[in-house]
């Protein structure tokens, strides 16, 4: 069935049912993604999957409902589930966006990305492995050489005559490499996330692969004990994302979050922004308005170190008694409203990454985090958490480390920031949003290293 | 799902470029989630996923198509968009037609389907947690109460004549307890999920679920920090399984092993483990959480030694990396939904029963960390390194369990911990999750009873 066709029946047939407000959210995703394993095409899969979500107002309660099969039998599939989780949910309800007139007219939809046609996508990843075997004998194989393209087109309508739409395209490329010397295996990745797959030069990708991979052989441990770290700017958008919902005020309505309460405090040290751009171009969240037709606009959360405002939805905007600030987000039609940030950064500074650990007397440096899903407490802050990187000694980095962890806590972390790079780029793990940073100098964290 | 005939058409158009083998995976799934926060119902949101997933292999090329548009025209289109990627001589193609449909042995009986029970029922049950939550202790200062359940529809059909549909029903009930002071908060979390229906949230022993999850919060909030350093690591039954799942499970799925990139890969028949483990998965247990009847490749569901006595016995294996292996499927090609292609997958993977009780275990650890509850953990499967977090922890000092600590992580490379595995408890006990990997989210049980690994790197804020 039509969208149209689909919209008008749910309508009509909820209103007869007695249903004052409803909205329907849509979203489609067309994507395609490759893998290359040594020459040959390993994987390859096409999609195309569009479903709906169903917000309504019944007996002044809300109910939701989800549903990827349009048909007759969803609508009355969707009304009557609706009606029975309305009846059930207890919390506030919340009426409808009835939208206004402050929408920017931003396409983020790129039609020369859609034109490259799967031939070239091909024959690119075909080129960088080819590259990647030939950089170094100590190569033994890429464990990912993969190309993802996805269209995300969305579409809002209520029954109170809002009507918007949306569309955002992008690609990224993602080539893993595991070398190995004597008996030692090391693995690393190139990412990158962009519109313009002509700007990526094959040879500058495999270089990078496979120099960040040996960079990793040749492992040392060092003593366990407190050092000044920096995070690279992989590790420092990673870690952000894992503690990003700290920000929302979904979150500290739910004293779930150690930033209650602190509107115009100092959380941070005074050399961190963070900025919140929903037009970012190359964005994965952009968008012109929320999932609730909300229109989006900039925002900077922390100012110099201070918390200015949370990330707000229509419901946690009207019970503090503010402005939405266009953050109500479904993650996709399945779910129901929460609050997230959109295109969410740590705006960079000046200093390059080589200049952030040229000013360490001793340190280590933390490339990659692993087990954030597990080892870190997003509402105390706390973490311990598996990581690679290197030790450095007078500027200089001195060799790789074995496997380590670190420990601390990010809200105390986010106050020992002595020094933000200017290397900014943005962290692949995006279900937190599409979260940034650049490599960061943390005071001291405690390290354990194998 | 869908009717015969266009199932047939599709496979048909599937191999129309040369393909070898066609698959096409038809799911309808209902969805229930409800959340109890705050001691309100915040959350109930049910819903419908319908897709149909259509798979190409020609050799070692596989391509992977799907779709929600049910119509002729859209499956005949992904089939077609599919068959495109195949670039091959078309010649005669092998397939089993016309399909006849098998029956599937159902071995884990369900009894309430989940959309057959009235919501206000179901959350009774999320209330009467709540208040076993609440009423723990007074430093519990949130309960947050989950219900999942599901209801998924499969018919799997390929061109060498498999056509069989499954349903498969799963319910969860998960407990989350924080507990918070002035300048602390801390979690504790319990999720007993099996693949049954409605039956399995009734019947729950809620007392000692919503306790357990309560207390560990209230322990947490008055833990020291752990140490840092190797010793000796303590861990119990359960979901203690899941080191053995990050360190060993992933490096034994086909998926790692085919290409290479696993430690274990060319050593069936090698000594790869301390005598005393003997690791296992079983997707055939009664109703357990990772349990099905068959794959998503439509291959019966059976029980895998993988490892015997400390001796590598095989692998687990999914039918298309059973090419590049020269291999059979063994029933263990497994996927989040119709938006992904299966691979080689865990269902309920175990560590086997020794003989030590868990009482000499700890008499017998001098100095070391008795990891209670165990939070998720991954590995990279090139090299084996995994980490793993503690939910619950304590010293072991002289033979005795001393005071909790927390913020514990465990590191250390899979290949090298299951040789160090010193004791081997009696009291096998399994604990469902949830397993990410390219093949999606997927439910599956870790088990083992307790055990001690003689050295572990833990990770915590006490550098000494």
């Amino acid at each position: 069935m039509e969208l149209l066709t689909f919209r008008d029946q749910l309508f009509a047939e909820g209103e007869k049912l007695g249903f004052t407000d409803l909205e329907l959210y849509y979203e489609k995703q067309s994507g395609f993604g490759c893998q290359i394993y040594k020459g040959e095409i390993d994987d390859y899969r096409s999609s195309t999957v569009n479903g709906v979500s169903v917000r309504g107002l019944y007996n002044g309660k809300m109910g939701y409902a989800y549903t990827e099969k349009l048909d007759e039998d969803s609508v009355s599939f969707l009304l009557d589930n609706i009606k029975e989780n309305s009846s059930l949910i207890e919390d506030d309800p919340q009426d409808l966006f009835e939208g206004n007139t402050n929408y920017e007219k931003i396409d983020f939809y790129s039609t020369r990305l859609s034109e490259i046609s799967i031939e070239e996508k091909i024959d690119f990843l075909k080129k960088v492995e080819k590259k990647i075997y030939d950089y170094d004998k100590r190569v033994v194989q890429t464990d990912y050489a993969a190309i993802q393209d996805q269209l995300v087109e969305k579409a809002l309508f209520n029954n109170k005559g809002l009507a918007l739409q949306d569309r955002n395209n992008f690609l990224f490329v993602v080539f893993s490499v595991v070398v190995k010397e004597n008996d030692e295996i090391k693995s690393d990745f190139y990412f990158k996330l962009t519109k313009d797959l002509h700007s990526l030069n094959p040879e500058d990708i495999a270089k990078e692969a496979v120099e960040k991979s040996l960079s990793h052989l040749g492992g040392k441990s060092y003593s366990n004990k407190t050092y000044p770290v920096i995070l690279n700017n992989f590790a420092a958008s990673s870690l952000l994302a894992t503690f990003s919902p700290s920000f929302s005020a979904k979150s500290v309505q739910d004293n779930q979050s150690r930033l209650k309460g602190k509107i115009d405090h100092k959380i941070a040290s005074s050399v961190v922004t963070l900025v919140d751009n929903p037009h970012l171009p190359d964005g994965i969240r952009s968008g012109t308005f929320d999932s609730e037709g909300v229109p989006t606009k900039q925002l900077t959360i922390v100012e110099d170190g201070v918390l200015k405002t949370y990330f707000h939805n229509l419901k946690t905007a009207n019970k503090d008694g503010v402005e939405p600030t266009g953050h109500g987000h479904k993650s996709s039609y399945k779910d129901s409203v929460g609050v997230s940030p959109s295109n969410f950064y740590v705006e960079p500074g000046n200093k390059s990454y080589e200049e952030l650990y040229a000013g360490l007397e001793e340190g280590i440096i933390i490339t990659s985090l692993a087990g954030l899903h597990s080892g870190a407490n997003p509402i105390s802050g706390d973490f311990s958490l598996a990581a690679d990187g290197f030790y450095v000694k007078d500027g200089k980095i001195v060799s790789p480390t074995n496997q380590m962890t670190i420990a601390g806590n990010f809200f105390e972390l986010m106050q020992d920031i002595v020094d933000v790079g200017s290397d900014l780029i943005f962290s692949p793990m995006d279900s937190y949003g599409y979260i940034g940073s650049p490599s960061l100098t943390i005071k001291g964290l405690a390290v354990t290293v194998d | 799902m869908l009717n015969k005939a266009l199932i047939e058409d599709v496979l048909n158009a599937a191999l129309t470029t040369g393909g070898d083998f066609s698959e096409v995976f038809v799911e309808d799934r209902f969805t229930n989630r409800m959340s109890l926060q705050s001691s309100k119902l915040e959350k109930s949101l049910s819903g419908r996923d319908f897709g149909v997933g259509i798979r190409v292999f020609k050799g070692l090329n596989s391509v992977y198509a799907y779709t929600n548009d049910f119509s002729k025209e859209g499956l005949l289109q992904a089939a077609n968009a599919a068959s495109q990627a195949i670039q091959s001589t078309p010649g005669e193609h092998n397939i089993v037609l016309p399909l006849v449909k098998q029956t599937v042995n159902t071995i884990h009986p369900i009894h309430l389907m989940p959309n057959s029970v009235e919501k206000t029922r179901k959350l009774q049950v999320l209330r009467k947690a709540d208040q076993i939550v609440r009423d723990y202790h007074s430093s519990i200062s949130q309960a947050i109460i989950g219900l999942l359940e599901e209801e998924q529809h499969v018919l799997i059909a390929n061109s060498e004549g498999t056509y069989v549909e499954d349903t498969r029903v799963r319910s969860r009930l998960v407990v989350n307890a924080i507990a918070s002071n002035e300048h602390d908060m801390q979690t504790g979390f319990y999720g007993p999920g099996r693949y049954q229906g409605f039956e399995f949230i009734e019947e729950l022993d809620l007392e000692h679920y919503a306790k357990e999850a309560s207390r560990i919060a209230v322990t947490m909030l008055h833990a020291d920090p752990a140490p840092s350093g190797k010793f000796p690591v303590v861990i119990d039954n359960e979901f203690g399984g899941v080191i053995f799942h990050e360190a060993c499970g992933h490096g034994l799925e086909a998926a790692a092993v085919a290409k290479n990139n696993s430690v274990f890969a060319n050593k069936v028949g090698e000594k790869v483990a301390s005598d005393l483990v003997t690791y296992i998965d079983d997707g055939t247990i009664t109703n357990e959480w990772g349990s099905i009847n068959i794959d998503d490749e439509g291959e019966k569901a059976r029980k895998n030694v993988l490892i015997e006595n400390g001796i590598l016995k095989g692998y687990l294996i999914d039918k298309f990396n059973a090419r590049r292996m020269n291999a059979e499927s063994t029933g263990s090609g497994r996927r989040e939904s119709y938006k992904f292609a299966p691979t080689s997958r865990m269902t309920n993977t175990y560590i086997a029963p020794g003989e030590s009780t868990p009482e000499e275990i700890i008499a017998n650890t001098e100095f070391g960390i008795y990891a209670k509850y165990m939070g998720g953990g991954s590995v990279n499967p090139a090299t084996g390194d995994y980490n793993f977090a503690v939910n619950e922890a304590y010293l072991v000092k002289d033979g005795k369990i001393d005071k909790p600590i927390r913020g514990a992580t465990l590191i250390g490379n899979g290949a090298k911990t299951i040789q160090k595995v010193d004791m081997v408890g009696n009291n096998l006990g399994h604990g469902a999750g949830m397993c990410g990997a390219s093949s999606g989210s997927i439910p599956v049980n870790v088990g083992q009873p307790m055990l001690r690994v003689s050295e572990i790197t833990v990770g915590g804020k006490e550098a000494n």
